[in-house]
């Protein structure tokens, strides 16, 4: 009994172990590291772009500060419609996806299908824009998916018609490849927000509640769930309309070229060979930043404006909006949704192994393996590099990602808000903003090593992920665990590598395929930080997307597909092995 | 007595200076081959083993397996890694080497090899950016008769002055979906520019050409403007090959824009979207959106057709009034890190084994730059070739090949292009 | 015609095991308790009568409410008040909206007035702007009747209500929520451990056993 005391009594004043020690340094750096890991390349893009815009370019030899770059930027032919473009397209595409996905949770909020939902999007989830766009573009061409079905019986076609779709000017062909693809996303982000333990339970219970009350399903999620859930989401839709009004693939692939969105037409100024155009180009990426930041301070006041308005409304007793119209429209619109992925997916399957396919044939007349073959002999070395990069990155982030998580248990202390919020910071600046100025600076600095640069660039847009992914895993290990260890003497590295570590297996090897998928998915930052000299698939698929061949086209989306598909298959099937949790 | 010992000695004396003179010059002689010998030697010794960055347009499938194919021989012969970097345009390779000469970067640039012709080629000469006097002393260069072969030396009329070493040979052709062109009515293939014009009104939406700048685009404006000058005056027509300046381009080109406005309703998407690249069109034919193209290689559409790309349906020709036709070079900007291996890739590919390879239709199908009367009949039966594919150029189609205005009027094409056409309002 | 609540040949599974079969009638102003070990099925009862049975379980029978078969109606259409072990009540709106929030239309001054006096009687004078989360246990359950009743249920379920509550505050709960229920006669069903509960409901007791 007094051996025992004595242990007990003799834990908590533990001597200062050296290797103790270093690791609790470490740690407590790690989320100052962190934050300068985010903040320091984005402040430092956004200033090397900052200087040139007003005319501060040593290297093109001007020196002078003034505002000719910007004067040259208004005199562009079409500026007033690039803009309206990436406006609109973001904006729309953006309200488009949050409103359905609030209609589809509205209406199945209870049922079983929200799961089957779920489980049918999620691999849509890992599928990179580029990825998403090809198939999108197959889906809607004149000789498209669509088209097919319904030729020649229907449409008279035996020929391609003359068509708007893709590269339609109003930019809806980009609305709906962006949209689609967001989709998943935000409504996955939703479900993943309830399926949180206690704030789950408490919205679904509260649901019940209103039921009870009178008020029919899709009423009760609108004027219940949704004030709660929806400042929880609010980064992942704001990260959404960043992307939407500044991605470069979309556009790039299905959008106008008379003239395109500002972002494309900003990546090609900075490639023009003309190097003056690079301070036009500077004052594009500040005009992108203007219009980004308006869009993101537009939805937030929207957001108090529509809750000024429509306080009111949650309280007035009204219980019934036509629910059941509404559910019939959600149930449409989830089957046209989910077909129209479908469709896309199977089209870019088939183009993959199509022998001759003219149009209007629904089927190709032959099968080959011909297009595969060939991709994969001249894939070797793109292969190579997105592996390679992947792996790299997605390391470094989860070893960073886990020791800022232990410093937030190891100091008691919770991330403040303020890390939060810089989290997000590589997801809401528009990344043509940052990205051409930190290749600067990178080049500056080192000139050679453009896998170490790469590797940086996509670290800053995996980190993000990779944090949020396993945060919530990890503030949610037992404490207890930890403190039992630590009376039994175990130094806090110990408690780190063999108690914490193998409970978290499955949701590191999650978050690790996450950032896989992210980093295989990347184009602008692999293009310019590896100064067009390291092919990665995803490089390649977006060169062939415009290219000459839909069927070697669609063998690259279908290996930028494969790829997260395998991390995550990995990520499902080796906790069965390895690191046996307890199930029953 | 005297005379002849005297005679005999200045003999004996002259002899031996003639022949010491012989001596000399053979020696000199072969003092140069060696030196030339040893100057290559010199440069295989140090090329081997090198990396070469290979900066080429990476757009079609095809060239790419050749440049791999090319890869793989040159690791064979000098164990030189040879990494094809793709590009979209070629431009990005030249703000590259710009951006490098301004950061004071002259040994260590990231190009070594460069796939380059006419505006590109001009641009990067101007500023100074290429390796000068190499590729005219190439092992291999003597292949393409270049005391007798303009086409080898000058690039769209301006000197290459050994900057660049030739490649491969394109002109201008056409294809078309004869399923679609069914000569009916209105419906006849049109042969020049004219009927061409009068057919797509005929029959709209079935034609277009792409944006500018990009090449191909590019190279149906020229064919266009030159084929527009045919009749114009000789002092007029002249100024196609002189550079283009304030004073002339209103001249020259009203013409073109003239002829572009008419046709300009009558294209696809009627005119306000083109497509961004030939490889795009191609495949526009091939979904039957378009029933007319063109392009610079006339071996990619059979090829195409192999690979399913292209329907059975697809019949080559060449305009009855004329063919654009250039040749294109590889080139070595002067701060790369790798020249000689960069300069033994390039021999490589005007050796008979390469260009023979390339010219085979299933690989890509570009014409050699190689004179044949200068190739042994080893290296002549490399060019053989077998059955023609149906949808493949027929032989000696081009009857008339046109040749390149000055680059810089392909610069005021496209300012001038951009302004009229480059907002769809 | 008197209000009431009949449960007709009520017979429960889970999973195709049968847990209990019931068939009881319930007038306006009358309590039937039921109570029984942790899994005979009380909940599941509760959660057949609103008509949020979850998947897993199976019933046959029928519902009656005041003379209408409500077995097809869906949950929100049915009229049945519940209350809970949690007080559930709403965290983005105050007190007095989610009292609101449970009436039915109509004028919005003659509402507010409604709720205030509803508020006074209860003892929470004042109150009407308050949040949620600041309210001790007992008001919040004070609330959470409050928002029940103003919704003019036909009937009320009672899901150990009380069991959150300390001693004293639940003999003072209790009496309000009964006395409620037996000034508005409304039939009501509770569900409790607590054999107090069962005698200050002085109604009928059900015990269910758990399924062999």
């Amino acid at each position: 009994m007094s051996v025992v005391s004595n242990k007990l009594a003799a834990s908590p004043t533990l001597k200062p172990h050296k290797s103790a020690d270093m690791f609790s340094k470490l740690v407590t750096l790690s989320p100052r590291f962190l934050l300068a890991l985010l903040i320091l390349p984005v402040i430092g893009g956004l200033i090397s772009v900052l200087l040139p815009a007003f005319g501060y370019a040593p290297v093109l030899e001007h020196t002078t500060l003034g505002l000719h770059g910007f004067t040259m930027l208004m005199q562009t032919p079409g500026l007033t419609y690039m803009v309206m473009l990436s406006v609109g397209s973001g904006l729309i595409s953006t309200l488009l996806a949050f409103t359905i996905t609030l209609m589809i949770l509205a209406a199945f909020f209870n049922s079983p299908w929200l799961n089957r939902i779920q489980r049918l999007l999620s691999p849509i989830l890992v599928i990179p824009h580029a990825a998403a766009a090809i198939a999108v573009g197959f889906l809607i061409a004149p000789s498209g998916m669509i088209s097919r079905l319904v030729s020649p019986w229907f449409s008279g076609w035996e020929l391609a018609p003359n068509g708007m779709f893709p590269h339609d000017a109003f930019g809806i062909s980009i609305i709906l490849g962006l949209t689609l693809k967001e989709l998943p996303f935000l409504l996955l982000m939703a479900l993943g927000v309830l399926a949180q333990p206690e704030l789950g339970k408490k919205l679904r219970q509260q649901h019940k509640v209103a039921l009870n009350l009178g008020y029919c399903p899709m009423t009760a999620f609108f004027k219940v769930v949704l004030p709660s859930l929806y400042p929880l989401l609010r980064l992942p839709i704001l990260a959404v309309l960043a992307y939407a009004s500044a991605s470069v693939e979309m556009p790039l692939i299905l959008g106008p070229n008379t003239p395109p969105t500002l972002a494309v037409a900003i990546m090609h100024w900075f490639n023009d060979v003309d190097l003056n155009l690079r301070i036009k180009a500077s004052a594009g990426a500040l005009l992108q930043l203007v219009l980004t930041g308006g869009l993101l301070a537009l939805w937030l006041g929207g957001e108090k404006a529509i809750k000024a308005l429509f306080s009111d409304l949650l309280t007035n007793g009204e219980r019934e909006y036509g629910g059941v119209y509404w559910q019939k429209i959600t149930t449409v619109l989830t089957v046209f949704v989910i077909g129209f992925i479908l469709l896309s997916l199977i089209g870019l399957i088939m183009w993959s192994v199509a022998g001759f396919w003219r149009f209007p044939a629904a089927l190709p007349d032959q099968l080959t393996l011909l297009h595969f073959k060939s991709a994969l002999m001249q894939m070797q070395s793109p292969l190579f590099n997105t592996l390679a990069i992947g792996l790299v990155t997605t390391l470094f982030a989860i070893i960073i990602t886990l020791l800022c998580l232990e410093s937030e248990q190891l100091s008691a202390k919770p991330m403040s808000r303020f890390t939060s919020l810089i989290i997000y910071l590589p997801l809401l600046v528009p990344s043509i903003a940052f990205l051409f100025g930190l290749v600067w600076l990178q080049q500056l600095v080192n000139n050679q090593a453009a896998f170490f640069n790469v590797v940086f660039t996509h670290l800053l847009f995996v980190l993000p992920y990779v944090f949020l992914s396993l945060a919530s895993s990890y503030r949610r290990l037992d404490p207890r665990f930890a403190h039992v260890a630590a009376s039994l003497g175990a130094t806090p590295c110990k408690v780190f590598l063999q108690v914490k570590l193998p409970q978290l297996f499955a949701p590191i090897l999650i978050a690790a395929a996450l950032g896989l998928a992210i980093s295989f998915g990347q184009y602008l930052p692999t293009l310019l930080a590896g100064g067009g000299r390291i092919a990665t698939i995803t490089t390649e698929a977006v060169t062939l997307a415009n290219g000459a061949s839909r069927r070697t086209s669609a063998v690259y989306a279908i290996m930028q597909m494969a790829l997260p598909l395998i991390g995550f298959i990995l990520a499902w099937v080796l906790p069965k092995y390895f690191f046996k949790s307890a199930h029953r | 007595m005297l005379a002849n010992k005297c005679w005999q000695t200045l003999s004996r004396y002259s002899f031996c200076c003639v022949a010491f003179c012989i001596c000399l010059v053979i020696s000199f002689k072969s003092l140069a081959s060696t030196q030339l010998q040893s100057r290559w030697q010199q440069i295989e010794s140090l090329g081997k083993n090198q990396s070469v960055y290979f900066y080429a347009w990476g757009g079609d499938a095809q060239i790419n397996a050749y440049i791999q194919w090319a890869a793989q021989q040159v690791k064979a012969k000098y164990n030189i890694n040879l990494v094809h970097v793709k590009l979209s345009d070629t431009s990005e390779a030249v703000s590259r080497v710009l951006a490098e000469k301004s950061a004071n970067n002259n040994d260590k640039g990231s190009v070594d090899l460069i796939w380059i012709n006419g505006v590109n080629f001009a641009t990067m000469s101007e500023h100074s950016l290429l390796l000068k006097q190499w590729a005219n002393k190439l092992p291999n260069f003597s292949y393409t008769d270049p005391s007798n072969n303009p086409a080898v030396n000058f690039d769209f009329g301006i000197p290459t002055n050994g900057m660049e070493a030739p490649w491969g040979q394109a002109s201008l052709t056409f294809y078309y979906d004869s399923l679609a062109i069914d000569d009916t009515a209105n419906n006849t293939l049109p042969t020049t520019l004219n009927q061409l014009l009068s057919w797509s009104a005929q029959n709209p939406g079935r034609f277009s050409y792409p944006k500018p700048p990009d090449f191909l685009g590019m190279s149906f404006l020229n064919y266009a403007l030159v084929m527009l000058h045919q009749q114009s005056d000789d002092t007029l027509k002249a100024q196609l090959n002189q550079p283009a300046t304030a004073q002339n381009t209103a001249q020259v080109l009203n013409p073109l824009w003239d002829f572009l406005n008419k046709l300009h309703p009558t294209l696809w998407r009627g005119g306000k979207h083109f497509m961004q690249s030939g490889a795009q069109m191609r495949r526009l034919v091939g979904d039957t959106e378009l029933s007319i193209a063109f392009t610079f290689s006339a071996p990619e559409v059979p090829a195409a057709v192999k690979r399913y790309d292209l329907p059975k349906s697809i019949r080559s020709y060449a305009m009855q009034d004329g063919s654009l036709s250039n040749t294109h070079f590889v080139a070595i900007p002067y701060n790369a890190s790798h020249q000689q291996g960069a300069q033994l890739v390039a021999n490589f590919l005007l050796s008979p084994e390469a260009q023979a390879q390339k010219q085979k239709a299933p690989i890509w199908g570009d014409k050699s730059v190689l004179i044949q009367s200068t190739l042994t009949p080893q290296q002549q039966a490399l060019f053989k070739t077998t059955q023609p594919h149906p949808s493949a150029l027929p032989l000696n189609s081009i009857k008339r090949t046109l040749s390149e205005p000055h680059p810089s009027w392909v610069n005021a094409i496209m300012q001038g292009w951009q302004t009229r056409f480059g907002v769809s309002q | 015609m008197q209000s009431s609540l009949e449960i007709k040949n009520c017979e429960l599974y889970r999973q195709n095991q049968q847990l209990l079969s019931l068939n009881e009638q319930v007038k306006g102003g009358e309590i039937l308790t039921v109570m029984g070990p942790s899994g005979s099925g009380k909940s599941s009862l509760l959660n057949w009568l609103t008509g949020t049975l979850p998947s897993g379980f199976s019933a046959n029978g029928e519902v009656w409410l005041n003379g209408e078969n409500i077995n097809n109606l869906p949950a929100h259409l049915r009229h049945i008040g519940v209350l809970y072990q949690d007080a559930l009540l709403f965290s983005h709106l105050s007190v007095s909206g989610n009292i609101a929030f449970a009436m039915p239309k109509g004028n919005k001054k003659q509402r507010l007035e409604k709720i205030e006096h509803a508020l006074e009687q209860v003892g929470l004078k004042g109150m009407a702007n308050r949040h949620p989360d600041n309210l001790s246990g007992g008001q919040q359950a004070r609330v959470a009747l409050l928002r029940m009743l103003l919704s003019e249920p036909k009937a009320i379920l009672l899901d150990e209500p009380f069991s959150k509550l300390d001693t004293q505050l639940r003999v003072d709960t209790r009496e309000l929520v009964f006395s409620q229920i037996r000034e508005h006669k409304l039939p009501a069903i509770m569900v409790t451990h607590d054999h107090s509960d069962a005698e200050a409901a002085n109604g009928k007791l059900i015990t269910l056993n758990l399924a062999k």
